[in-house]
Protein backbone atom coordinates (compact mmCIF):
# COMPACT_ATOMS: atom_id res chain seq x y z
CA UNK A 1 0.00 0.00 0.00
CA UNK A 2 1.21 3.51 -0.76
CA UNK A 3 0.86 6.49 1.52
CA UNK A 4 2.87 5.11 4.41
CA UNK A 5 5.77 7.04 5.82
CA UNK A 6 7.51 6.89 9.17
CA UNK A 7 5.20 5.90 12.05
CA UNK A 8 4.56 8.81 14.40
CA UNK A 9 6.51 7.12 17.18
CA UNK A 10 9.54 7.48 14.94
CA UNK A 11 9.21 11.26 15.16
CA UNK A 12 11.37 12.97 17.71
CA UNK A 13 10.03 16.16 19.20
CA UNK A 14 11.66 19.51 19.86
CA UNK A 15 10.41 22.41 21.92
CA UNK A 16 11.99 25.71 22.94
CA UNK A 17 10.72 29.09 24.06
CA UNK A 18 12.42 32.30 25.17
CA UNK A 19 11.17 35.65 26.37
CA UNK A 20 11.67 38.72 24.21
CA UNK A 21 14.46 41.10 25.15
CA UNK A 22 13.25 43.76 27.61
CA UNK A 23 9.90 42.01 28.15
CA UNK A 24 8.73 41.17 31.65
CA UNK A 25 7.32 37.79 30.71
CA UNK A 26 6.55 35.78 27.62
CA UNK A 27 3.12 35.76 26.01
CA UNK A 28 3.96 32.77 23.82
CA UNK A 29 2.74 29.25 24.63
CA UNK A 30 3.40 25.95 22.87
CA UNK A 31 3.06 22.19 22.93
CA UNK A 32 4.69 19.26 21.15
CA UNK A 33 3.37 15.83 22.05
CA UNK A 34 2.74 12.31 20.87
CA UNK A 35 -0.97 11.40 20.90
CA UNK A 36 -3.18 8.49 19.81
CA UNK A 37 -1.06 6.04 21.78
CA UNK A 38 2.06 7.47 20.27
CA UNK A 39 0.93 7.07 16.67
CA UNK A 40 0.41 10.74 15.90
CA UNK A 41 2.06 14.03 16.75
CA UNK A 42 0.39 17.31 17.71
CA UNK A 43 2.34 20.56 17.52
CA UNK A 44 1.12 24.05 18.37
CA UNK A 45 2.43 27.54 19.10
CA UNK A 46 0.42 30.62 20.07
CA UNK A 47 1.67 34.17 20.28
CA UNK A 48 -0.26 36.48 22.59
CA UNK A 49 -0.20 39.99 21.14
CA UNK A 50 1.44 41.40 24.24
CA UNK A 51 0.81 45.12 23.82
CA UNK A 52 -1.22 47.13 26.36
CA UNK A 53 -4.69 46.48 24.87
CA UNK A 54 -3.94 42.74 25.01
CA UNK A 55 -2.77 42.56 28.62
CA UNK A 56 -4.23 39.07 29.13
CA UNK A 57 -2.83 37.63 25.94
CA UNK A 58 -0.63 35.17 27.82
CA UNK A 59 -3.85 33.54 29.02
CA UNK A 60 -5.31 33.73 25.52
CA UNK A 61 -2.22 32.02 24.11
CA UNK A 62 -2.33 29.27 26.74
CA UNK A 63 -6.00 28.53 26.07
CA UNK A 64 -5.41 28.58 22.32
CA UNK A 65 -2.75 25.89 22.63
CA UNK A 66 -4.75 23.83 25.11
CA UNK A 67 -7.97 23.90 23.10
CA UNK A 68 -6.17 23.21 19.86
CA UNK A 69 -4.44 20.24 21.48
CA UNK A 70 -7.79 18.79 22.60
CA UNK A 71 -9.35 19.17 19.15
CA UNK A 72 -6.23 18.05 17.31
CA UNK A 73 -5.94 14.99 19.52
CA UNK A 74 -9.46 13.88 18.54
CA UNK A 75 -8.68 14.58 14.91
CA UNK A 76 -5.46 12.57 15.12
CA UNK A 77 -7.25 9.67 16.83
CA UNK A 78 -9.79 9.55 14.01
CA UNK A 79 -7.03 9.61 11.41
CA UNK A 80 -5.22 6.76 13.14
CA UNK A 81 -8.44 4.76 13.42
CA UNK A 82 -9.10 5.07 9.71
CA UNK A 83 -5.48 4.18 9.08
CA UNK A 84 -5.92 1.00 11.13
CA UNK A 85 -8.98 -0.01 9.18
CA UNK A 86 -7.18 0.47 5.90
CA UNK A 87 -4.25 -1.54 7.20
CA UNK A 88 -6.47 -4.32 8.50
CA UNK A 89 -8.25 -4.90 5.20
CA UNK A 90 -5.28 -4.08 3.00
CA UNK A 91 -7.62 -1.99 0.94
CA UNK A 92 -6.96 1.60 -0.08
CA UNK A 93 -10.65 2.33 -0.62
CA UNK A 94 -11.66 2.96 3.01
CA UNK A 95 -8.67 5.22 3.50
CA UNK A 96 -9.53 7.38 0.51
CA UNK A 97 -13.12 7.58 1.69
CA UNK A 98 -11.91 8.49 5.14
CA UNK A 99 -9.78 11.27 3.72
CA UNK A 100 -12.91 13.09 2.58
CA UNK A 101 -14.32 12.92 6.11
CA UNK A 102 -11.03 13.94 7.66
CA UNK A 103 -10.74 16.85 5.30
CA UNK A 104 -14.16 18.07 6.32
CA UNK A 105 -13.10 17.73 9.95
CA UNK A 106 -9.92 19.66 9.22
CA UNK A 107 -11.98 22.49 7.75
CA UNK A 108 -14.22 22.55 10.82
CA UNK A 109 -11.41 22.42 13.34
CA UNK A 110 -10.56 26.18 13.38
CA UNK A 111 -14.16 27.04 14.20
CA UNK A 112 -14.23 24.41 16.92
CA UNK A 113 -11.02 25.68 18.49
CA UNK A 114 -12.16 29.29 18.22
CA UNK A 115 -15.46 28.44 19.88
CA UNK A 116 -13.80 26.63 22.77
CA UNK A 117 -11.29 29.47 23.16
CA UNK A 118 -14.12 32.00 23.09
CA UNK A 119 -15.95 30.15 25.87
CA UNK A 120 -12.90 30.09 28.12
CA UNK A 121 -12.07 33.73 27.51
CA UNK A 122 -15.68 34.78 28.03
CA UNK A 123 -15.92 32.83 31.28
CA UNK A 124 -12.71 34.41 32.52
CA UNK A 125 -13.88 37.87 31.52
CA UNK A 126 -17.20 37.35 33.28
CA UNK A 127 -15.45 36.35 36.49
CA UNK A 128 -12.81 39.03 36.21
CA UNK A 129 -13.85 41.76 33.77
CA UNK A 130 -10.89 43.00 31.80
CA UNK A 131 -12.11 46.58 31.99
CA UNK A 132 -13.33 46.55 35.55
CA UNK A 133 -17.02 46.12 34.80
CA UNK A 134 -19.21 44.18 32.43
CA UNK A 135 -19.72 46.17 29.26
CA UNK A 136 -20.63 43.53 26.78
CA UNK A 137 -21.74 45.11 23.53
CA UNK A 138 -24.72 43.65 21.65
CA UNK A 139 -22.47 41.47 19.50
CA UNK A 140 -20.86 39.79 22.49
CA UNK A 141 -18.00 40.35 24.89
CA UNK A 142 -14.91 42.25 23.86
CA UNK A 143 -12.08 39.73 24.14
CA UNK A 144 -9.36 42.04 22.83
CA UNK A 145 -7.43 41.66 26.08
CA UNK A 146 -6.90 37.96 25.32
CA UNK A 147 -5.82 38.35 21.67
CA UNK A 148 -3.50 35.71 20.30
CA UNK A 149 -2.44 33.94 17.14
CA UNK A 150 -2.41 30.15 16.74
CA UNK A 151 -0.40 27.81 14.56
CA UNK A 152 -0.92 24.05 14.85
CA UNK A 153 -0.24 20.76 13.11
CA UNK A 154 -1.20 17.10 13.24
CA UNK A 155 1.13 14.49 11.81
CA UNK A 156 0.31 10.82 11.33
CA UNK A 157 2.05 8.31 9.13
CA UNK A 158 -0.45 9.03 6.34
CA UNK A 159 -1.39 12.64 6.85
CA UNK A 160 0.01 16.07 7.62
CA UNK A 161 -2.44 18.90 8.36
CA UNK A 162 -1.39 22.39 9.45
CA UNK A 163 -3.58 25.30 10.52
CA UNK A 164 -2.67 28.93 10.97
CA UNK A 165 -4.57 31.91 12.32
CA UNK A 166 -2.49 35.08 12.32
CA UNK A 167 1.25 35.39 12.02
CA UNK A 168 3.85 32.72 12.74
CA UNK A 169 5.42 30.11 10.51
CA UNK A 170 5.09 26.50 9.44
CA UNK A 171 8.16 25.00 7.78
CA UNK A 172 7.95 21.52 6.30
CA UNK A 173 11.14 19.73 5.32
CA UNK A 174 10.64 17.29 2.47
CA UNK A 175 12.25 13.87 2.29
CA UNK A 176 15.45 15.42 0.98
CA UNK A 177 15.48 18.00 3.78
CA UNK A 178 14.49 20.92 1.53
CA UNK A 179 12.35 23.40 3.47
CA UNK A 180 9.09 24.87 2.24
CA UNK A 181 6.45 27.04 3.91
CA UNK A 182 3.00 25.83 2.82
CA UNK A 183 1.04 28.57 4.59
CA UNK A 184 3.37 31.49 3.90
CA UNK A 185 1.58 34.47 2.36
CA UNK A 186 4.51 36.86 2.04
CA UNK A 187 6.00 39.30 4.50
CA UNK A 188 3.64 41.16 6.85
CA UNK A 189 3.95 44.92 7.03
CA UNK A 190 4.08 46.45 10.47
CA UNK A 191 3.30 43.45 12.64
CA UNK A 192 -0.41 43.43 11.88
CA UNK A 193 -1.96 40.05 12.42
CA UNK A 194 -5.23 38.19 12.49
CA UNK A 195 -6.28 37.15 15.96
CA UNK A 196 -8.48 34.70 17.80
CA UNK A 197 -10.06 37.68 19.58
CA UNK A 198 -11.62 38.95 16.33
CA UNK A 199 -15.28 38.16 15.61
CA UNK A 200 -15.65 34.88 13.69
CA UNK A 201 -11.88 34.60 13.67
CA UNK A 202 -11.95 31.11 12.13
CA UNK A 203 -12.73 32.64 8.75
CA UNK A 204 -9.17 33.95 8.74
CA UNK A 205 -7.60 30.54 9.43
CA UNK A 206 -5.55 28.89 6.70
CA UNK A 207 -5.17 25.13 6.34
CA UNK A 208 -2.53 22.99 4.67
CA UNK A 209 -3.75 19.50 3.81
CA UNK A 210 -1.18 16.92 2.75
CA UNK A 211 -1.92 13.18 2.50
CA UNK A 212 1.48 11.57 2.74
CA UNK A 213 2.96 9.38 0.09
CA UNK A 214 6.05 7.24 0.39
CA UNK A 215 7.98 10.52 0.09
CA UNK A 216 6.59 12.19 3.20
CA UNK A 217 8.20 15.05 5.09
CA UNK A 218 11.30 14.50 7.17
CA UNK A 219 10.53 17.35 9.54
CA UNK A 220 7.89 19.88 10.55
CA UNK A 221 8.66 23.09 12.44
CA UNK A 222 6.21 25.60 13.90
CA UNK A 223 7.37 28.93 15.28
CA UNK A 224 6.06 32.29 16.43
CA UNK A 225 6.94 35.29 14.29
CA UNK A 226 9.69 36.38 16.67
CA UNK A 227 11.93 33.79 15.04
CA UNK A 228 11.42 34.53 11.34
CA UNK A 229 11.49 38.29 11.91
CA UNK A 230 14.95 38.13 13.42
CA UNK A 231 16.38 37.07 10.04
CA UNK A 232 17.20 39.67 7.44
CA UNK A 233 15.33 37.68 4.79
CA UNK A 234 12.99 34.73 4.39
CA UNK A 235 15.70 32.52 2.92
CA UNK A 236 17.79 32.97 6.07
CA UNK A 237 14.87 31.64 8.09
CA UNK A 238 14.42 28.65 5.76
CA UNK A 239 18.15 27.97 6.06
CA UNK A 240 17.71 27.97 9.83
CA UNK A 241 14.98 25.31 9.60
CA UNK A 242 17.13 23.16 7.33
CA UNK A 243 20.11 23.77 9.59
CA UNK A 244 18.25 22.63 12.70
CA UNK A 245 17.42 19.39 10.97
CA UNK A 246 21.01 19.08 9.78
CA UNK A 247 22.27 19.50 13.34
CA UNK A 248 19.70 16.94 14.53
CA UNK A 249 21.01 14.39 12.04
CA UNK A 250 24.61 15.27 12.75
CA UNK A 251 24.55 15.64 16.54
CA UNK A 252 21.28 14.04 17.58
CA UNK A 253 18.08 15.58 18.92
CA UNK A 254 19.34 15.77 22.55
CA UNK A 255 22.24 17.95 21.44
CA UNK A 256 19.88 20.22 19.50
CA UNK A 257 17.57 20.46 22.51
CA UNK A 258 20.56 21.55 24.53
CA UNK A 259 21.36 24.36 22.12
CA UNK A 260 17.91 25.45 21.09
CA UNK A 261 17.40 27.95 23.91
CA UNK A 262 20.67 29.70 23.02
CA UNK A 263 19.69 29.86 19.37
CA UNK A 264 16.27 31.27 20.15
CA UNK A 265 17.70 33.74 22.67
CA UNK A 266 20.07 35.00 20.01
CA UNK A 267 17.18 35.48 17.60
CA UNK A 268 15.08 37.26 20.24
CA UNK A 269 17.78 39.88 20.64
CA UNK A 270 17.09 40.97 17.07
CA UNK A 271 13.33 40.65 16.86
CA UNK A 272 12.76 41.89 20.42
CA UNK A 273 9.82 39.49 20.54
CA UNK A 274 9.07 36.28 22.42
CA UNK A 275 10.43 33.44 20.32
CA UNK A 276 9.06 29.91 20.35
CA UNK A 277 9.77 26.86 18.22
CA UNK A 278 8.32 23.35 18.25
CA UNK A 279 9.14 20.60 15.80
CA UNK A 280 9.07 16.96 14.88
CA UNK A 281 11.90 15.26 13.06
CA UNK A 282 11.99 11.78 11.63
CA UNK A 283 14.34 9.78 13.82
CA UNK A 284 17.50 8.78 11.98
CA UNK A 285 18.32 5.66 13.99
CA UNK A 286 16.28 3.05 15.84
CA UNK A 287 12.97 4.20 17.28
CA UNK A 288 13.49 6.48 20.23
CA UNK A 289 11.67 5.86 23.52
CA UNK A 290 8.22 7.39 23.29
CA UNK A 291 7.57 10.59 25.16
CA UNK A 292 4.23 12.14 25.91
CA UNK A 293 5.63 15.59 25.48
CA UNK A 294 8.87 17.16 24.35
CA UNK A 295 11.12 17.98 27.28
CA UNK A 296 11.61 21.64 28.00
CA UNK A 297 14.89 23.00 26.78
CA UNK B 1 31.10 25.62 21.95
CA UNK B 2 32.09 28.31 19.48
CA UNK B 3 31.26 32.01 19.89
CA UNK B 4 28.37 31.70 17.48
CA UNK B 5 27.30 28.43 19.17
CA UNK B 6 26.86 26.80 15.79
CA UNK B 7 23.78 28.85 14.96
CA UNK B 8 22.17 27.60 11.75
CA UNK B 9 20.54 29.86 9.18
CA UNK B 10 21.12 33.22 7.55
CA UNK B 11 22.13 36.54 9.02
CA UNK B 12 20.04 38.29 11.66
CA UNK B 13 19.46 41.98 12.25
CA UNK B 14 17.17 44.17 14.29
CA UNK B 15 14.34 45.80 12.37
CA UNK B 16 14.57 49.41 11.22
CA UNK B 17 12.10 52.01 12.45
CA UNK B 18 12.13 55.27 10.48
CA UNK B 19 11.45 58.58 12.21
CA UNK B 20 10.62 61.48 9.90
CA UNK B 21 10.41 65.07 11.13
CA UNK B 22 8.20 67.39 9.00
CA UNK B 23 9.15 70.89 10.13
CA UNK B 24 7.57 74.23 9.28
CA UNK B 25 10.14 76.79 8.18
CA UNK B 26 7.69 79.45 7.00
CA UNK B 27 8.41 83.13 7.56
CA UNK B 28 6.12 83.23 10.60
CA UNK B 29 8.44 80.79 12.36
CA UNK B 30 10.97 83.61 12.60
CA UNK B 31 8.58 85.65 14.76
CA UNK B 32 9.41 85.71 18.47
CA UNK B 33 12.27 83.27 17.98
CA UNK B 34 10.16 80.19 17.21
CA UNK B 35 12.60 78.66 14.73
CA UNK B 36 15.52 79.17 17.10
CA UNK B 37 13.58 77.52 19.92
CA UNK B 38 12.59 74.64 17.62
CA UNK B 39 16.23 74.07 16.64
CA UNK B 40 17.21 74.16 20.30
CA UNK B 41 14.41 71.78 21.33
CA UNK B 42 15.25 69.18 18.69
CA UNK B 43 18.94 69.30 19.55
CA UNK B 44 18.15 68.94 23.25
CA UNK B 45 15.80 66.00 22.57
CA UNK B 46 18.43 63.88 20.83
CA UNK B 47 19.59 62.16 24.05
CA UNK B 48 15.96 61.28 24.86
CA UNK B 49 15.58 59.84 21.42
CA UNK B 50 18.75 57.80 21.82
CA UNK B 51 17.57 56.58 25.19
CA UNK B 52 14.20 55.51 23.76
CA UNK B 53 16.02 53.62 21.03
CA UNK B 54 18.29 51.86 23.48
CA UNK B 55 15.29 50.69 25.49
CA UNK B 56 14.28 48.48 22.57
CA UNK B 57 17.24 46.56 21.18
CA UNK B 58 14.91 44.88 18.69
CA UNK B 59 14.66 48.09 16.67
CA UNK B 60 17.20 50.26 14.86
CA UNK B 61 16.04 53.88 14.92
CA UNK B 62 16.79 55.88 11.76
CA UNK B 63 16.07 59.62 11.69
CA UNK B 64 15.53 62.02 8.82
CA UNK B 65 13.89 65.43 8.42
CA UNK B 66 11.93 67.44 5.86
CA UNK B 67 11.67 71.22 6.04
CA UNK B 68 8.87 73.04 4.27
CA UNK B 69 8.22 76.68 3.45
CA UNK B 70 8.11 77.71 -0.24
CA UNK B 71 8.30 74.11 -1.38
CA UNK B 72 9.83 71.30 0.64
CA UNK B 73 13.19 69.59 0.78
CA UNK B 74 15.04 66.98 2.78
CA UNK B 75 16.89 68.70 5.59
CA UNK B 76 18.41 65.34 6.50
CA UNK B 77 18.14 63.14 3.45
CA UNK B 78 19.70 59.87 4.56
CA UNK B 79 18.05 57.73 7.24
CA UNK B 80 20.58 58.35 10.00
CA UNK B 81 21.14 55.96 12.91
CA UNK B 82 20.10 57.85 16.01
CA UNK B 83 23.49 57.35 17.64
CA UNK B 84 25.03 59.34 14.78
CA UNK B 85 22.24 61.90 14.58
CA UNK B 86 23.22 65.55 14.90
CA UNK B 87 21.12 68.61 14.23
CA UNK B 88 21.89 71.37 11.72
CA UNK B 89 19.85 74.52 12.31
CA UNK B 90 16.81 75.19 10.15
CA UNK B 91 16.18 78.66 8.67
CA UNK B 92 12.93 80.29 7.60
CA UNK B 93 12.28 80.99 3.93
CA UNK B 94 8.68 81.68 2.82
CA UNK B 95 5.21 80.09 2.82
CA UNK B 96 3.81 76.91 4.41
CA UNK B 97 3.83 74.29 1.65
CA UNK B 98 2.91 71.39 3.87
CA UNK B 99 1.43 69.40 0.99
CA UNK B 100 4.84 69.38 -0.69
CA UNK B 101 6.34 68.01 2.53
CA UNK B 102 3.71 65.28 2.69
CA UNK B 103 4.44 64.25 -0.89
CA UNK B 104 8.17 64.14 -0.18
CA UNK B 105 7.58 61.95 2.86
CA UNK B 106 5.19 59.74 0.89
CA UNK B 107 8.02 58.89 -1.49
CA UNK B 108 10.06 57.61 1.45
CA UNK B 109 7.16 55.53 2.74
CA UNK B 110 6.97 53.32 -0.34
CA UNK B 111 8.38 49.79 -0.35
CA UNK B 112 11.08 50.11 -1.59
CA UNK B 113 12.86 52.21 -0.37
CA UNK B 114 11.44 51.26 3.03
CA UNK B 115 12.07 47.56 3.64
CA UNK B 116 9.16 45.19 4.23
CA UNK B 117 10.62 43.98 7.50
CA UNK B 118 10.65 47.51 8.97
CA UNK B 119 8.61 48.46 12.00
CA UNK B 120 5.91 51.11 11.55
CA UNK B 121 7.50 54.52 10.95
CA UNK B 122 6.93 57.67 12.97
CA UNK B 123 5.88 60.90 11.24
CA UNK B 124 6.25 63.97 13.46
CA UNK B 125 4.70 67.19 12.10
CA UNK B 126 5.43 70.63 13.56
CA UNK B 127 3.72 73.78 12.26
CA UNK B 128 2.74 77.28 13.38
CA UNK B 129 0.37 78.28 10.60
CA UNK B 130 -2.05 77.55 7.80
CA UNK B 131 -0.87 75.44 4.86
CA UNK B 132 -0.45 77.51 1.70
CA UNK B 133 -0.64 74.67 -0.82
CA UNK B 134 -2.84 71.64 -1.51
CA UNK B 135 -2.07 69.74 1.68
CA UNK B 136 -5.00 67.33 1.27
CA UNK B 137 -3.57 65.72 -1.85
CA UNK B 138 -0.23 65.43 -0.05
CA UNK B 139 -1.87 63.76 2.91
CA UNK B 140 -3.68 61.38 0.56
CA UNK B 141 -0.30 60.52 -0.95
CA UNK B 142 0.91 59.47 2.52
CA UNK B 143 -2.29 57.54 3.24
CA UNK B 144 -1.93 55.71 -0.06
CA UNK B 145 1.48 54.28 0.83
CA UNK B 146 1.71 50.93 2.64
CA UNK B 147 3.72 52.43 5.48
CA UNK B 148 1.93 55.78 5.63
CA UNK B 149 -1.33 54.23 6.74
CA UNK B 150 0.51 52.22 9.40
CA UNK B 151 2.64 55.09 10.68
CA UNK B 152 2.56 56.44 14.21
CA UNK B 153 1.66 60.10 13.73
CA UNK B 154 2.27 62.94 16.13
CA UNK B 155 1.64 66.64 15.53
CA UNK B 156 2.53 69.86 17.30
CA UNK B 157 0.87 73.25 16.88
CA UNK B 158 3.10 76.18 17.79
CA UNK B 159 1.07 79.18 18.87
CA UNK B 160 -2.58 80.04 18.31
CA UNK B 161 -2.32 80.59 14.57
CA UNK B 162 -1.60 76.94 13.76
CA UNK B 163 -4.34 75.08 11.87
CA UNK B 164 -5.25 72.59 14.57
CA UNK B 165 -8.14 71.04 12.66
CA UNK B 166 -5.78 70.28 9.82
CA UNK B 167 -3.23 68.80 12.24
CA UNK B 168 -5.98 66.64 13.74
CA UNK B 169 -6.84 65.40 10.27
CA UNK B 170 -3.19 64.50 9.79
CA UNK B 171 -3.32 62.39 12.96
CA UNK B 172 -6.13 60.35 11.37
CA UNK B 173 -7.48 59.32 14.75
CA UNK B 174 -10.49 61.06 16.28
CA UNK B 175 -9.26 60.17 19.77
CA UNK B 176 -6.01 62.07 19.36
CA UNK B 177 -5.42 65.81 19.57
CA UNK B 178 -2.35 67.66 18.36
CA UNK B 179 0.03 68.88 21.00
CA UNK B 180 0.18 72.63 21.54
CA UNK B 181 3.11 74.82 22.54
CA UNK B 182 2.69 78.48 23.39
CA UNK B 183 6.11 79.16 24.83
CA UNK B 184 9.65 77.75 24.63
CA UNK B 185 9.26 75.46 27.63
CA UNK B 186 6.13 73.84 26.22
CA UNK B 187 7.84 73.51 22.85
CA UNK B 188 10.81 71.72 24.40
CA UNK B 189 8.53 69.36 26.36
CA UNK B 190 6.46 68.58 23.27
CA UNK B 191 9.50 67.90 21.11
CA UNK B 192 10.92 65.61 23.79
CA UNK B 193 7.65 63.69 23.93
CA UNK B 194 7.43 63.45 20.14
CA UNK B 195 11.00 62.20 19.97
CA UNK B 196 10.10 59.23 22.12
CA UNK B 197 6.98 58.30 20.12
CA UNK B 198 9.28 55.74 18.59
CA UNK B 199 8.49 53.55 21.61
CA UNK B 200 4.96 53.07 20.28
CA UNK B 201 6.26 52.21 16.83
CA UNK B 202 8.84 49.70 17.98
CA UNK B 203 6.52 47.65 20.16
CA UNK B 204 6.76 44.18 18.63
CA UNK B 205 3.03 43.71 18.17
CA UNK B 206 0.54 46.18 16.81
CA UNK B 207 -3.01 46.55 17.88
CA UNK B 208 -4.33 43.33 16.46
CA UNK B 209 -4.80 44.49 12.91
CA UNK B 210 -5.79 48.12 13.31
CA UNK B 211 -3.52 51.06 12.60
CA UNK B 212 -0.75 51.59 15.10
CA UNK B 213 -1.69 54.47 17.35
CA UNK B 214 0.49 56.97 19.05
CA UNK B 215 0.10 57.30 22.80
CA UNK B 216 -2.34 60.01 23.91
CA UNK B 217 -0.91 63.50 24.19
CA UNK B 218 0.59 64.35 27.55
CA UNK B 219 -0.31 67.45 29.45
CA UNK B 220 2.35 70.03 28.84
CA UNK B 221 3.69 72.58 31.31
CA UNK B 222 0.93 73.78 33.62
CA UNK B 223 3.06 76.33 35.34
CA UNK B 224 0.85 79.32 36.12
CA UNK B 225 3.83 81.57 35.64
CA UNK B 226 4.35 80.43 32.09
CA UNK B 227 2.82 83.09 29.88
CA UNK B 228 1.92 82.31 26.32
CA UNK B 229 4.35 84.01 23.96
CA UNK B 230 3.19 82.58 20.65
Amino acid sequence: MTGVVAPAERWELLKGEVKGAAKKYSQDRCTARHVAEGRAVVLAVADGHGSAPHFRSDLGARWAVEEFAVCAQEFAAAAVRYDDEAEQYEDKGPWWNALAELRAEARRLPQLVAHRWYERATLHDCNSPAHGAHRHPPKGPDLTAYGTTLVGAVLTRRLLVCWQLGDGDVVVLDAAGTPYTPLYTGPDLGDETDSLCAPESWHHARCHWQPLTSEGPSGVLLSTDGLSKSFTDHQGFLDFAAGVQGRAHELGIPAVRGRLTEWLSHAAQYSGDDTTLVGAFEAAGPAAPRQNDAPHT
Amino acid sequence: MSDTFDLPGGSMASRPVHFIWLLDCSGSMSVNGKIAELNFAIREAIPEMQSAARSNPGATLLVRAVSFASGASWHINDPTPVDQFTWEDLHTYGGTDMGAAFRLAAGALQTPPMPQRALPPVIALVSDGQPTDDWRSGLRAIDDTPWGKRAVRVALAIGDDADKSMLKEFLANPELEPLQAKNPRQLAAAIRWMSTAVKAASTPKGDGGGPVQAPPPVALGKDEDEDPIW
